[in-house]
């Protein structure tokens, strides 16, 4: 790809409201994931291993965080001469009020500036919540070929919830034909997968039209892309295969975690030529001590066991302290569970104790147990 | 106090140290610490945290692990316009000559020394591992009125070990009287840590004085002849100290760590030591995986036995396989049932057909790069 061909723009201003009190202070794409890394990690790492030079970062909802942690490119290698990770909060404008970005499409049109500093031939349009590994390189070079005007990334879904997502209909070459939001009655399993890759021109053009259409939601699944099949302009399905994993309930959230301890887990996060990158912190390596066991398990660095793990996932600093036992749960950056105390099935917010011979968490309960704030220590 | 006072320097180790083995490839401040560090991130990370950010490392051979390793240096917390980190080489002369030590290498970049805008000169080895606050150090040098300051630190086993380091003799008044080799005829010594402390211009005047006087001495030679007529002092360190010149040395500092009390007091939050990122994932432990007192690095996948070890990054341990008081370097493959105990094996090595590799804690096996047995 030529230096700015294509820029990305990430929509990252999601609150994430099902995720509970993981998102009362950080937006959904900042929430943690896989041990070491924050969703928004596998978006911005599969533009840097695609070859994209210049990513926008749109957020919005609690964004103080996101922004400090996106503005430091070098984590992704999007620090050269002309790269960058460029955070785009809604701002005041001179002859306008300040406006939050009405929609999908509106948080991109009030960027126009910012895409015509680089004057790019296409646009990759991405949400910064979901969790895959994807080249978008070819994804660009399959929409040449077509020579489309939009190109939407679908992965089937099976049939019968197929009625839960946005339905591209498409013909035998995959242009689509028709788009359905929730289709009580699909008449395809692909479904969109939000990321979308426009020729700028043309987008352009829509965007300045859209932006002053008072009947618009200014969302690109509900105005956008229907405005484009009416117009007749060229749309096709890109079909996408592999792991993909949108994380909005702290029971998704889990259970992608739990995805990692399989022997053959298909996201694959060790894969030398396609790497997730992100914050690098300066702590020993794990320490698995003189009486831990450890038995199925996901563990990055910093982390200490003296007491027992099953089937879980441990974040960097968590510890793990002598008689404690930790079964099919996840355990934040900096948990502590102390002596004695059992915690099973529960996803364990960042920084929190868990006091001596607590016990949080049933091997029974039919959701996932979220433990957002200390618990003080048991009496048994 | 920050010490941006002085610039530092990383010094190699002498010419006539060779560690077994893992020297045949790479300098001492390249080999592997803890799975996840490189020798040299201790000495840096010292130098970045006492606020040092002119840094000047010098490298006599193989060169191509630590430049990568180093980098542009952004990740030991240098400004990258204010601060710099130097990689410099003594190309004259090839890396077994006599002439090839430390003096001949400040010679040849002396030019490059006197345009540093630094008062003062600290200089730390790239191959012994420790914590240390120069700020301390620089304060207590330029209180005392000293000419020079060498760090040293009190062992009770100079007999068996630390044969290639040298000793201080320091008298009541902290005054260095001697500066000579570790003959090995007595437990209770102080090892000099071959770090320094001095003004920039009496650093110096000792680089050409040795100059003069023979082209084969060291700075160490220079100040061990001069410590009856100049001012030179010690300071004391305290806590983990580890010199890694011979395999032995380096076998036993790295596995005292696994005691966690020991590890962490090296390693505290106030004082991060920093390290290049390789981006590895988390390591993934499996339903047969029995771990007990090691330090794993990411990256690994663990289905077999591990004791009592320090296991790099991305090493691959399969069902079956026990290692004890081992350490396994980076990307190396153990196959099924293969028994490694008191061994080093070096990186991307793979155990397949050997099933028994065997060494003792005194003399611990070498397995070598890339090799496959």
């Amino acid at each position: 790809m030529a230096h700015n061909e294509m820029l990305a723009m990430i929509l990252a201003g999601g609150r994430g409201s099902r995720l509970r009190d993981l998102t009362n202070k950080v937006a959904k794409p900042a929430v943690y994931y896989g041990g070491k890394y924050r969703i928004i990690d596998f978006p911005l790492s599969n533009c840097a291993n695609s070859g994209i030079d210049t990513v926008g970062v749109l957020t919005q909802y609690e964004s103080v965080l996101l922004n400090s942690y996106v503005a430091q490119d070098g984590r992704w290698g999007l620090d050269s001469k002309d790269s960058g990770v460029y955070v785009l909060t809604p701002r005041e404008k001179a002859d306008e009020g300040l406006d939050v970005y009405r929609g999908t499409a509106d948080a991109i049109s009030q960027n126009i500036d910012f895409i015509d500093n680089y004057n790019p031939e296409y646009i990759l349009v991405l949400s910064g919540d979901h969790i895959y590994k994807m080249n978008y390189a070819k994804m660009l070079s399959f929409h040449k070929k077509m020579g489309a005007d939009a190109t939407i990334a679908v992965r089937p879904v099976p049939m019968k919830e197929a009625s839960r997502f946005g339905i591209m209909n498409t013909d035998a070459d995959g242009r689509i034909i028709e788009f359905e939001e929730k289709p009580k009655k699909p008449k395809s399993n692909l479904a969109s997968m939000g990321i979308y890759i426009f020729s700028w021109k043309l987008m352009r053009k829509m965007l300045v039209e859209d932006m002053n259409n008072p009947e618009s939601d200014h969302d690109f699944g509900k105005d956008i892309i229907p405005r484009m099949l009416s117009d007749k302009k060229k749309l096709f399905a890109y079909e996408f295969k592999g792991y993909w994993k949108d994380v909005g309930t702290i029971d998704s959230l889990w259970e992608a975690n739990m995805d990692l301890l399989e022997t053959k887990n298909e996201l694959n996060l060790n894969d030398s030529s396609w790497l997730i990158y992100t914050e690098d912190v300066s702590t020993l390596p794990q320490y698995i001590g003189k009486n831990a066991k450890i038995k199925k398990a996901y563990i990055t660095q910093g982390v200490r066991v003296e007491g027992s793990v099953t089937n879980s996932v441990l974040f960097t600093g968590a510890v793990v302290a002598p008689g404690a036992r930790v079964v099919d749960s996840v355990l934040m950056p900096g948990v502590v569970v102390e002596d004695g105390a059992t915690v099973t099935r529960a996803l364990v917010a960042e920084n929190v104790h868990i006091g001596k011979k607590a016990k949080v968490g049933s091997k029974t309960s039919e959701e996932i147990t979220l433990v957002a704030n200390d618990v003080k220590g048991g009496t048994k | 106090m920050s010490a941006f006072r002085a610039f530092g320097i990383v010094s190699s180790a002498d010419n006539s140290i060779h560690v077994e083995g893992l020297h045949d490839y790479r300098p001492i401040g390249a080999f592997s610490f803890l799975g996840r560090f490189r020798v040299i991130d201790f000495p840096i990370s010292n130098m970045s945290n006492s606020g040092m950010d002119r840094i000047q490392v010098y490298l006599r051979t193989r060169p191509r692990s630590i430049a990568e390793h180093i980098g542009s240096g952004r990740h030991y917390n240098i400004n990258s316009k204010r601060g710099k980190i130097q990689m410099l080489f003594s190309e004259d002369n090839n890396q077994h000559n006599i002439y090839n030590n430390d003096i001949a290498a400040y010679m040849e970049n002396i030019d490059i020394i006197e345009r540093m805008h630094q008062e003062y000169v600290i200089i730390a080895p790239s191959y012994m591992v420790y914590k240390q606050d120069y700020c301390q150090l620089l304060e207590t040098h330029i209180q005392s009125g000293a000419e020079v300051t060498l760090l040293y630190h009190r062992v009770e086993n100079a007999r068996d070990y630390y044969q290639n380091c040298r000793l201080v003799t320091v008298n009541r008044q902290k005054g260095i009287t001697s500066l000579e080799r570790n003959l090995g005829t007595a437990k209770e010594k102080n090892i000099f840590m071959d770090t320094y402390c001095m003004k920039k211009e009496v650093f110096i005047g000792l680089i050409r004085a040795a100059h003069e006087l023979s082209s084969v001495y060291t700075l160490a030679d220079i100040i061990g002849i001069r410590c009856k007529d100049m001012d030179i002092r010690g300071y004391q360190h305290k806590g983990y100290f580890a010199s890694l010149l011979s395999l032995s040395d380096y076998y036993r500092a790295s596995l005292d760590l696994l005691d966690y009390n020991m590890a962490s007091g090296l390693f505290s939050n106030s004082w991060p030591i920093y390290t290049r990122t390789t981006d590895s994932c988390p390591t993934k432990y499996f339903e047969t995986a029995k771990v007990e007192n090691s330090f794993i690095s990411n990256g690994c996948l663990v289905e077999g036995t591990v004791e009592d070890s320090i296991v790099g990054r991305g090493v691959t341990i399969k069902k079956g396989v026990t290692i004890k008081n081992s350490i396994i370097m980076a990307h190396s493959v153990i196959e099924e049932g293969v028994h490694i105990e008191n061994a080093i094996v070096d990186k991307w090595a793979h155990i397949i057909h050997a099933k028994e590799i065997r060494g003792t804690i005194e003399q611990p096996q070498y397995i070598k790069r890339r090799d496959t047995l």
